[in-house]
């Protein structure tokens, strides 16, 4: 549950310093793209804000985004969100089952009436009345309606909960949809990917708690910080696409020296994420780092988008309509596309307010 | 900091971008000196190579004042050879680099001691001396 005392009385109380805050702001200024500057903001923020009430949701989904946001293996400044928040109701992390879960998700509810988040991965069966997922004798459709009345916003994590992701591929047999399809008067933050990098996840809580409102957001409704700019554009083998330096196949001399891996269906050039500077495993590698192009997997339709080892200037016509605005023939189908998203989004924070 | 990537890139090379920082840290200098004014650059966001990256640190080197800190994952903040210019480096999770950035200032804030908790340590003392005979 929340808490009356603030965050920075409460953690003061157990031995945290203001300079671990500082410390913390630090690396959610620097995650967030901000200033460095802002650091001491995000701290004043974060201390005099009270812990945050957290219930997240989980429909069709795999639970790999909760297994992205806990993968941390010992306590360190980027587990500190976890003292931040009070994560009231989640079927894999708490200890209640059956209806004392319930239970804490209503209390949750009604004790935090308009000033909670819920946070949603997995896409909402729509097909045959929403029989394919169901939690305590509810439809997902339900229980998302229900739970999002009264929330302050609604954060989706990953690819499904976004946008509708494996569950909604063809030939999509449950009606998978994603969450911004049910939910329309709340503001809602999508963090795509499959799994979303974990500090895309716990930087936009840290956003949220510092400033109290809502990230700058893409046509997409993503946070700029981290889909602001295409994997392509930040590639350390950037170099070698400028250059005309390809790998033909995985195990070419090409593909050893590390070359540009768009030949062999690379799709960084159209993927909006932040896995080139914030890498995975503790900033270890990344994808394309590890020898292996980029599938997609923060964009709409990726899994059906023609296959992911067909380079995007041979892809199918549906992988034409993947590539958006990046790629020329494309074009016209990206932009509408996401004129269609940046209208829906306005009208969303339209009626939010 | 040497990359552990499988395949060779250009991270392995120079790009020049180590001089364009000395150039913002030379400006941002100027500022502090005229005005008091301070500033910082977060190196996490700069498009340096490892290469970029250890000319810096060299061309900088290490001055008079090194501080280690224990804050949720070790911290070390060191002045460089050019007085005011503090190169801060917080670690994160198994001891890897979370954020780092230079801070041109006089003395980085994260050193000096917040007034909240100077009035939760003059609280815990008054309650120890009540509690204790020495």
């Amino acid at each position: 549950m929340s808490d009356k005392k603030t965050l920075g009385e409460l953690l003061t109380e157990r031995g945290v310093s203001r300079r671990t805050f500082l410390k913390y702001a630090s690396y959610t200024a620097s995650i967030l793209a901000l200033p460095p500057t802002a650091a001491t903001a995000i701290a004043q923020g974060i201390a005099n804000a009270r812990r945050q009430s957290v219930i997240w949701l989980s429909f069709q989904e795999c639970t790999g985004c909760t297994e992205s946001i806990t993968r941390a293996h010992t306590p360190s400044i980027e587990d500190l969100i976890f003292d931040f928040i009070s994560l009231d109701y989640h079927h894999t992390l708490q200890n209640a089952s059956g209806h004392l879960a319930e239970e804490a998700r209503m209390t949750a509810m009604e004790e935090n009436a308009g000033k909670y988040i819920v946070v949603v991965d997995g896409s909402v069966p729509l097909k045959d009345d929403g029989v394919y997922s169901t939690i305590a004798g509810m439809t997902n459709l339900q229980m998302l309606e229900e739970t999002c009345k009264d929330a302050f916003a609604v954060i989706a994590v990953g690819s499904c909960a976004t946008f509708g992701g494996i569950p909604g591929a063809n030939p999509n047999p449950t009606g998978a949809v994603a969450i911004s399809d049910i939910i329309t008067d709340k503001p809602i933050i999508n963090i795509s990917g499959c799994p979303p990098i974990p500090e895309a996840m716990t930087g936009t809580i840290a956003y949220l708690l510092s400033f109290g409102s809502i990230p700058e957001l893409d046509h997409l409704g993503r946070p700029n910080a981290f889909f602001g700019e295409a994997i392509h554009d930040r590639c350390y083998r950037r170099p070698f696409y400028d250059r005309g330096m390809f790998a033909k196949s995985f195990d070419d001399e090409g593909a050893r020296q590390g070359w540009c891996l768009y030949e062999v269906g690379c799709k960084g050039p159209v993927s909006y994420n932040a896995c080139a500077t914030l890498k995975w495993n503790g900033g270890v590698s990344f994808p394309i780092q590890s020898g292996h192009g980029c599938l997609g997997c923060s964009e709409p339709d990726f899994w059906d988008m023609g296959g992911f080892y067909k380079p995007l200037s041979t892809a199918t016509g549906d992988a034409l309509k993947f590539a958006g605005g990046a790629a020329v023939a494309g074009a016209a189908i990206g932009a509408a596309s996401a004129m269609r998203a940046r209208n829906k989004r306005k009208q969303v924070m339209k009626e939010g307010k | 900091m040497k990359r552990d990537s499988a395949a060779p890139c250009l991270s392995d090379r120079a790009t020049g971008m180590a001089r364009s920082v000395l150039s913002e840290i030379n400006n941002l200098l100027d500022t502090l000196a005229a005005t008091g004014e301070a500033g910082s650059i977060d190196l996490r966001s700069l498009p340096l190579s490892d290469v970029d990256r250890e000319q810096l640190e060299e061309m900088l080197g290490q001055g008079e004042v090194r501080v280690e800190m224990d804050l949720a994952g070790k911290t070390e903040i060191w002045e460089t050879t050019f007085p005011g210019v503090w190169w801060i480096r917080h670690r994160g999770a198994a001891d890897k680099i979370a954020t780092e950035e230079i801070a041109v200032c006089r003395i980085p804030e994260i050193l000096m001691t917040h007034p909240v908790d100077i009035e939760a340590a003059a609280g815990r003392l008054r309650a120890e001396l009540e509690t204790t005979n020495v």
